[in-house]
């Protein structure tokens, strides 16, 4: 059972990530995803996809109505590819439905995960939920503007939001 | 009244919430509660590394500003929490040699009470940005650089964005005619420029930097307006990040996917990319621009005439005037080089008591404001011409009087193996070496103008290959030995030195410097002619001729 934090609780999931087995809704990888896009397989809204550091976020644009979950798999460590995949979706591609870490991320690095715009995050199973959940109060203010789903620092006074 | 930025309320908000964080971290760490690994990118992201003796704390000293109440500070630190000195460093930091683990967040929580930190001064993030040492009193300067600085301090400051990049980036801004900054050999350099419409704006460089591959930076943007500085930064690290390599530490730094998309194709990707950003870039106000160049209003000079100290004084102070100060935009002012090239010393070094000597220096005499030198000296910006006779006796005592400015034995070393776990050469001993070859004041003052660069290892830290004379220590076999180059130079025309043969070893760097200069004095068409420009006129081969002459010191 995976341990994901969603807004600020713990949450079952449904989904199964792709090589996954069970019987949760599919999360496709990009190239499935694209594919059945253009088949005209994909059933309504509601999918889910799982994207790794080398994806082009910009080719979800087309499909972003049809989408509830984004998973950004970060696959090592200091690999910072994925912040910049979760701004852009947010920002330029107005993606507004649950946008979830994944892979080699840790509670250190949650507050500014959550800046760029990621409000789900799977946990390692050891991790401590409530200082989880303080890591997001962690800063009370930020010297720029950043997606912020989740966490909203406060801006030096008269500067735009 | 202090010359440096002036924080308010939220600037220490953030950096106390910072210290608290780094002290939780640390806490788990010792606890066991984190592993090394998971640690490293969270200390590194605030000045510490782990040294071959001790770990080692890198305090940030942003663009090389520094008052009289923060040097305080760093003497207390160097006292009280290592063995009472502290390493100035070619980023404009300073660095701690000896501090406990334990004891860094009590460090940080001491610097924060005179609003300064260590964050990002190491890690694979935006560093210090660094400037021009006389930026604000340099007569070519064309506006000062350093309200910009802070913008990109602030901006850059726990990017939520940026803090993973796939290498350290480092900016640096200049305002002058003159780049004192080594901007081309930065990731970003940033240039105030006027526009065709003679309204100030930007230049901007790409993808310069030393270490394994030395490149010079190129330019991407001939001019771009003051508004949308931090729009067209975040474009380029965007870029970066998004793309530079994360599969080979030697080949991520930005300078490798400038050179190998080319220029032009890296250029368009950046200009793509600011353009479809538009909507959320971050833009620049008029509000914040005029708050920013408040924190750096020229000081309250009085109205002095230019004199000349030097008619009635005796020969120490007559040298130490001609090398160690330089011309100052408002008359009857100077700005005052403070030496850390005393020969003996290692290169950048300084003690505590130095440090409390020098802040009362700066309260007395130029307005309690320091500034860090990307050579490592440091500069009293604003001294009246009537007090340096007062100012040189002073320093004098407190051993930071050298009149080497300029000199060859103003060279720049990075600490070598000494501390360093990457390197592979003693670098001190080479500088002191070298101050042993080179004690005779009067020749130094002969051959004039020399710049000598030294790194212990191919990281190139002491920036060896934009030196007139750049040395590099290299690994043979367990022992040291030292690879010479020649024509490299930071400031004006930025070149990269070339490689004169094979090394040489230890015993016989300042030996082959002699035969170099040697070459030079014989060689140069009259004492008008620089070291660099006979370099340039007669190539490496008279050079290498005398250096592997037949008693050659190489093998």
């Amino acid at each position: 059972m995976r341990k994901t934090l969603w807004r600020r609780e713990l949450r079952a999931d449904a989904w199964r990530y792709p090589g996954e087995s069970g019987t949760g809704e599919p999360v496709l990888t990009l190239a499935e995803l694209l594919q059945a896009a253009a088949e005209g397989r994909l059933a309504g809204a509601g999918v889910g996809v799982s994207l790794g550091p080398t994806d082009n976020v910009e080719l979800l644009a087309p499909l972003v109505e049809r989408l509830a979950l984004i998973v950004v798999q970060f696959e090592k460590s200091g690999d910072g590819r994925g912040y910049s995949q979760a701004q852009l979706l947010r920002q330029r591609i107005g993606y507004a439905g649950e946008l979830r870490a994944g892979g080699a991320i840790g509670r250190d690095h949650l507050f500014l995960l959550a800046r760029c715009g990621f409000d789900a995050f799977d946990l390692d199973p050891g991790e401590d939920l409530e200082a989880a959940r303080a890591q997001l109060q962690r800063y009370s203010v930020a010297y720029q503007g950043a997606a912020d789903t989740l966490v909203r620092p406060r801006r030096r006074e008269g500067y735009a939001a | 009244m202090v010359r440096v930025y002036q924080y308010e309320a939220f600037d220490r908000t953030f950096v106390n919430e910072r210290v608290a964080e780094f002290r939780d971290q640390t806490r788990r760490f010792l606890a066991g509660e984190l592993s090394e690994d998971e640690f490293r990118p969270l200390r590194l992201r605030n000045g510490l590394y782990i040294q071959t003796h001790a770990p080692m704390l890198r305090v940030a000293i942003p663009y090389g500003m520094l008052s009289s109440t923060q040097l305080r500070m760093l003497a207390h630190i160097a006292r009280h929490y290592d063995r009472d000195y502290g390493h100035f460093s070619t980023r404009q930091n300073i660095q701690f040699n000896w501090p406990k683990l334990e004891q860094v967040p009590d460090i940080l929580a001491e610097l924060a009470t005179v609003d300064m930190h260590a964050i990002q001064t190491s890690g694979n993030c935006i560093r210090n940005i660094t400037t021009d040492h006389l930026a604000g009193v340099a007569a070519d300067e064309l506006e000062d650089p350093r309200p910009w600085c802070e913008l990109i301090r602030q901006w850059s400051t726990h990017h939520p964005e940026f803090n993973y990049l796939p290498r350290k980036f480092k900016i640096a801004v200049t305002g002058a005619a003159n780049d004192r900054a080594v901007s081309a050999v930065h990731d970003i350099g940033v240039h105030l420029v006027r526009g065709p419409d003679g309204v100030t704006g930007f230049e901007i460089l790409c993808g310069g930097g030393l270490g394994r591959m030395p490149i010079i930076g190129k330019r991407i943007r001939e001019w771009l307006p003051q508004s949308e500085l931090l729009a067209y930064l975040e474009a380029i690290l965007r870029v970066y990040n998004s793309h530079g390599r994360r599969d080979n530490i030697h080949r991520a730094r930005i300078k490798v996917l400038v050179k190998s998309l080319g220029v032009a194709e890296f250029a368009r990707q950046v200009e793509r990319e600011y353009a479809a950003n538009r909507a959320f870039a971050p833009q620049v106000g008029a509000a914040e621009i005029a708050r920013l160049r408040a924190s750096f209003t020229p000081p309250p000079y009085q109205l002095l005439r230019d004199s000349d100290p030097t008619s009635a004084a005796g020969a120490p102070f007559v040298a130490w005037y001609r090398h160690n100060t330089r011309a100052h935009k408002v008359s009857g002012y100077r700005a005052v080089f403070v030496s850390l090239k005393k020969h003996g010393e290692a290169p950048g070094d300084m003690s505590s008591p130095q440090m409390l000597g020098l802040a009362e220096l700066a309260d007395r005499y130029s307005f309690g404001e320091l500034r860090v030198t990307h050579d490592q000296n440091l500069l009293l910006a604003d001294v009246p011409q009537r007090e340096l006779a007062a100012l040189h006796r002073s320093l004098a005592d407190l051993g930071l009087a050298a009149p080497n400015i300029g000199t060859l034995t103003d060279m720049i070393a990075c600490p070598g193996l000494d501390f360093c776990s990457l390197a592979n050469a003693g670098t001190i001993g080479v500088a002191k070496q070298i101050h042993a070859q080179f004690d005779d004041f009067d020749y130094l003052y002969d051959l004039g103008e020399i710049q000598v660069k030294m790194s212990g290892c191919m990281n190139a830290c002491g920036h060896h290959h934009v030196g007139h004379i750049g040395i590099l220590g290299v690994d043979k076999h367990g022992e040291e030995w030292y690879q010479i180059t020649l024509g490299g130079s930071a400031s004006g025309a930025v070149s990269l030195g070339e490689v004169i043969g094979p090394s040489v070893p230890k015993a016989q760097v300042a030996a082959t410097l002699a035969r170099i200069v040697e070459v030079y004095l014989e060689r140069r068409h009259d004492a008008d002619e620089s070291f660099l420009q006979t370099v340039r006129r007669l190539g490496l081969a008279p050079f290498k001729e005398r250096v592997y002459a037949e008693d050659a010191v190489a093998a």
